[in-house]
């Protein structure tokens, strides 16, 4: 069989009922998806296929031959973020990080479903109504989204965040000089 | 217990998966793959047996206007969009929109029980709405109704190739499920109002789900939604389970019946 | 201080985001062997025969262990601190809780692990199991652990006891008693992340170990106390975790996993499945509260006896801590002169409970908020009110003698009154945390009241 990944196409040899997060983690490496549950129930493990999001463990690899698959590694990298990845990053939408790729994946199909407009709340509440976080309480990943198909975010900025640097202060700190 | 070890056929057409279908014996099929894919991870898998993919066999698709027919592959996200209820809406009640896009309507159907939560969300629907379901197996292609197909499906092994109904001229759905938990419905009651009476279904409440027939008499007899609901549990049989326990589900049904039937008379 | 009240970027956004961040699971190491655990299926059975030898035999089996393998199987997270340990690593003769492994196996891919966890042979005899912690200390209650139906070390007594002041007195004085039953129910943490270890044996001797803990000095005691080997003989590479929320502090992958590299000369790998992770990992515990209240019909709180029971599963693990720091909340965020306390760490045949974000303190603020909600009704006065009233005031000492020097009951609870709407009278709205006096100060918390600059009050309460 073959798998055509991130616009890369490579011969596997996993069994056809191998799952492809399987596949994709441990034939080939991509190690964005997570294996968060392995039946379906969290979101971790969301890829594309062809666009549209799917759980990467309960796809059988022989259902994947012949479409193009999409993850993380896809969208985007640290020099060159997708709009939804900037959003994430700026919005503080990560925290563990660990159903994060999930998230961007079935968020980035939802922006591009909805056609450039911007989405409503109940939208991605919806989308992502199968993906579990356990960190943020999900507000800023939903504000993230919004953000995101609003085009309310800096990626140019999202750039050079790797190192700490402070920006203006988003409340007054207690006791600070007046 | 290998993934491997199982023969894996994916048919191209209708014709070629009912021909590697035959009897059925030995045969596991592989719809959607949302209740098989996790066993194969966890090693449940059956071995040494056969494995039939429909994937590309051309199962799917919503025809008919009337007299509608539903493809066994057809999505539930296909189906929750068809406006065809009450199936519409207990379609669009399984899971979330990544699993709809995936689970199909036979696999719905022919789900085994699960053991800690009730499976297939759309039977009471199909009850209630009195489909048929066309499959094939020994014997050859017949069409029973829901009914008869549901009370067979423990001792037969047929290859369910689409559902068949008259659209209801009345429908509700409504189902229990767990606050913020993406889980199987608890319970979940559908009703349709067909030329020859009001047909009520529960599923949740046993392995497989059920038509309430004494409710549906109670209703022929001129009864109120909630006094006919007084009836839910004649009849019926509720487990434990992860989600609930039998006394809970007993206590429940009723209310979920009365509310079912109110929706469907309002509307 | 450039950083205080700036918005700084996440140091590890950019990685998360770009699926760069790298947890254990994403570790690649060469060779790497796939463990998986036999665990027990019933919730307390004696194990009578255990036979491995088929499983050995499998091909690409690269290793078995079962508690014979163990070169210290029972430690305990907390010896060091002088709380003896009753759990073993693999269930040695008996299995106490559903889950509970019993033997573990690395194989060559995870369809051989899954074979090679089959082809154990053993066979259990099933005996009673206790579920009701309220059922524990029943003269007829199956008996499920070495030390009797409750923890049995704290000091001389059996449970943890706080006492202040006469509470005897304060239930004599009392217009009204206001009881309450709280029970809070075990909580699974359920990270995204279930348990993982890879742990890597070194040409050196040393053990590489990638792991999830919360905890990475009691989980490097923990592995080197149960192999017997100097801590330098392990090194553990973590701090990339896929969530906790408290439920990695107990070391639960990374020893299993050492044994099997150790016995296999092999890296392997050991990631729970979700239903693992469910099924065998440690949860909240459930706990049983029981509060009578002393109070007059003017809202002065001027008693307290309270009984917990607190479920530890199947072995004691941190559940002493947990109760000690439930023991010193009891009274919440209020003053109570005169306290009575007792709490039992309670053995059931539930899984082994641990910490979750406010290891024993949140099920105590649950039932000590819900208890004042209800004196506040039963008295016909207002909740805020009450709370204000009775708040901790600078110079009130707790039920643990420590002087109150900075306490927020009063200006979180008016800050809480404001965003709600709600209108309070102006002796309340002008309350601050300041010394009692006047009519803050009745002749029942005099005593209890510390000398102006006194950090701890040797005697406090009714005098």
């Amino acid at each position: 069989m073959e798998l055509t990944v991130n616009g890369v196409t490579r011969a596997i040899s996993s069994p056809p009922l191998t799952s492809l997060l399987q596949v994709l983690r441990e034939e080939l490496d991509v190690l964005s998806p997570k294996a968060g549950c392995q039946q379906g129930g969290c979101g971790a493990c969301t890829v594309l296929l062809d666009g549209e999001p799917r759980r990467g463990c309960l796809v059988p690899v022989a259902a994947a031959e012949g479409h193009e698959i999409t993850t993380v590694e896809g969208l985007g990298t640290p020099g060159d973020l997708s709009p939804i990845q900037a959003a994430f990053h700026q919005k503080y939408a990560a925290q563990c990080g660990y159903c994060t790729a999930g998230m961007l994946m079935a968020s980035h199909a939802l922006i591009n479903r909805n056609g450039g407009r911007e989405v409503q709340r109940e939208q991605v509440i919806e989308a992502l109504s199968g993906h579990i976080c356990r960190c943020t309480g999900y507000v800023k990943i939903v504000d993230a989204v919004i953000a995101a198909s609003r085009g309310d975010v800096d990626v140019e900025k999202e750039q050079g965040l790797l190192v700490a640097e402070p920006s203006e202060p988003a409340v007054e700190p207690k006791g600070a000089p007046a | 217990m290998r993934a491997s070890d199982t023969e894996l056929a994916m048919p191209a057409s209708a014709a070629e998966a009912v021909e590697a279908f035959g009897d059925g014996r030995g045969v596991t099929v592989f719809a959607g793959g949302t209740i098989l894919m996790p066993e194969i991870t966890h090693g449940r898998y059956p071995t040494g047996g056969r494995t039939l993919m429909l994937t590309r066999a051309g199962l799917e698709g919503i025809t008919g206007d009337g007299r509608i027919e539903i493809g066994a592959m057809t999505r539930l996200a296909d189906v929750a969009a068809s406006g065809v209820e009450p199936l519409a809406s207990a379609a669009g009640d399984v899971a979330d929109p990544e699993v709809r896009s995936q689970a199909t309507l036979g696999g719905n159907l022919c789900a085994p029980p699960g053991a800690e939560s009730p499976r297939g969300d759309l039977q009471a629907a199909l009850l209630a709405a009195g489909a048929s379901v066309r499959s094939a197996g020994a014997g050859g292609e017949r069409t029973d109704s829901i009914d008869e197909f549901l009370g067979r499906a423990h001792s037969e092994a047929r290859l369910v190739l689409a559902v068949e109904l008259e659209r209801p001229r009345r429908a509700a759905y409504l189902s229990l499920r767990r606050a913020h938990a993406h889980s199987y419905a608890v319970m979940a009651v559908a009703c349709a109002e067909l030329a020859d009476g009001i047909r009520v279904a529960a599923a949740g409440v046993g392995p497989r789900a059920v038509r309430l027939a004494a409710v549906e008499r109670a209703l022929a007899g001129g009864a109120a939604a909630a006094q006919a609901a007084g009836a839910a549990t004649d009849g019926v049989t509720p487990h434990d389970d992860a989600l609930a326990s039998a006394w809970y589900r007993s206590q429940v049904l009723p209310t979920l019946v009365t509310r079912a039937l109110e929706r469907l008379q309002g509307g | 201080m450039k950083a205080v009240g700036a918005r700084l970027p996440r140091y590890d956004g950019l990685a998360h985001t770009t699926g760069r961040t790298v947890y254990v699971d994403d570790v690649r190491v060469a060779g790497t062997l796939v463990a998986k655990a036999l665990r027990s299926p019933h919730h307390h059975a004696a194990i009578t025969r255990i036979d491995t030898s088929k499983a050995e035999k499998l091909p690409g089996v690269r290793a078995v262990v079962t508690a014979a393998d163990v070169p210290k199987n029972v430690y305990g997270h907390l010896e060091a601190l002088g709380v003896p340990a009753d759990e073993p690593l693999l269930a040695d003769g008996e299995v106490r809780y559903r889950g509970q492994p019993v033997a573990a196996v690395a194989a060559e891919d995870v369809e051989t692990a899954h074979e090679a966890v089959a082809a154990i042979e053993i066979e259990y005899e099933e005996r009673p199991a206790l579920f009701d912690i309220r059922k524990g200390l029943d003269p007829d209650a199956p008996s499920i652990h070495q030390w009797g139906p409750v923890y049995p070390h704290f000091g001389p007594y059996n449970h943890r006891r706080v006492r202040k002041g006469d509470v005897e007195w304060a239930f004599e004085k009392a217009d009204v008693i206001v009881e309450g039953a709280y029970r809070p129910a075990a909580i699974e943490h359920c990270p995204l992340e279930t348990q993982i270890a890879l742990v890597v044996p070194e040409a050196s001797g040393r053990l590489t170990v990638y792991t999830c803990t919360q905890a990475m000095y009691f989980s490097l005691g923990v592995i080197a106390a149960h192999l017997q080997v100097p801590l330098n003989r392990v090194k553990l590479i973590g701090g990339t975790v896929g969530g906790g929320f408290g439920g990695k502090v107990d070391t639960a992958a990374e020893t299993i996993t050492c044994l099997l590299a150790l016995k296999a000369h092999r890296p392997v790998k050991w990631r729970w499945t979700r239903e693992e992770e469910f099924l065998a990992s440690s949860t909240r515990a459930p706990w049983h509260i029981e509060i009578q209240d002393a109070v007059s019909n003017d809202g002065w709180m001027l008693g307290r006896r309270m009984l917990t029971l607190h479920d530890a599963g199947a072995y004691a693990r941190f559940s002493p801590y947990g109760l000690t720091k439930h023991g010193f909340h009891h009274t919440g965020a209020y003053t109570i002169p005169n306290v009575h306390f007792d709490g039992f760490v309670v053995f059931t045949n539930r899984v082994p409970t641990t910490a979750m974000r406010g290891f024993g303190v949140t099920s105590v603020s649950m039932a000590v908020e819900l208890q004042m909600t209800r004196i506040a009704e039963t008295l016909g006065l207002s909740p805020w009110e009450l709370r204000l009233k009775n708040a901790n005031r600078i110079g009130d000492t707790t039920a643990n003698r420590v002087v109150m020097q900075d306490p927020s009951t009063v200006p979180v609870t008016l800050a809480a009154a404001e965003r709600v709407g709600e209108r309070l009278g102006p002796e309340y709205t002008a309350m601050t945390p300041a010394r009692r006096s006047g009519e803050l100060l009745p002749e029942h918390l005099a005593a209890q009241q510390a000398p102006e600059g006194a950090h701890v009050l040797s005697n406090g309460g009714r005098s």
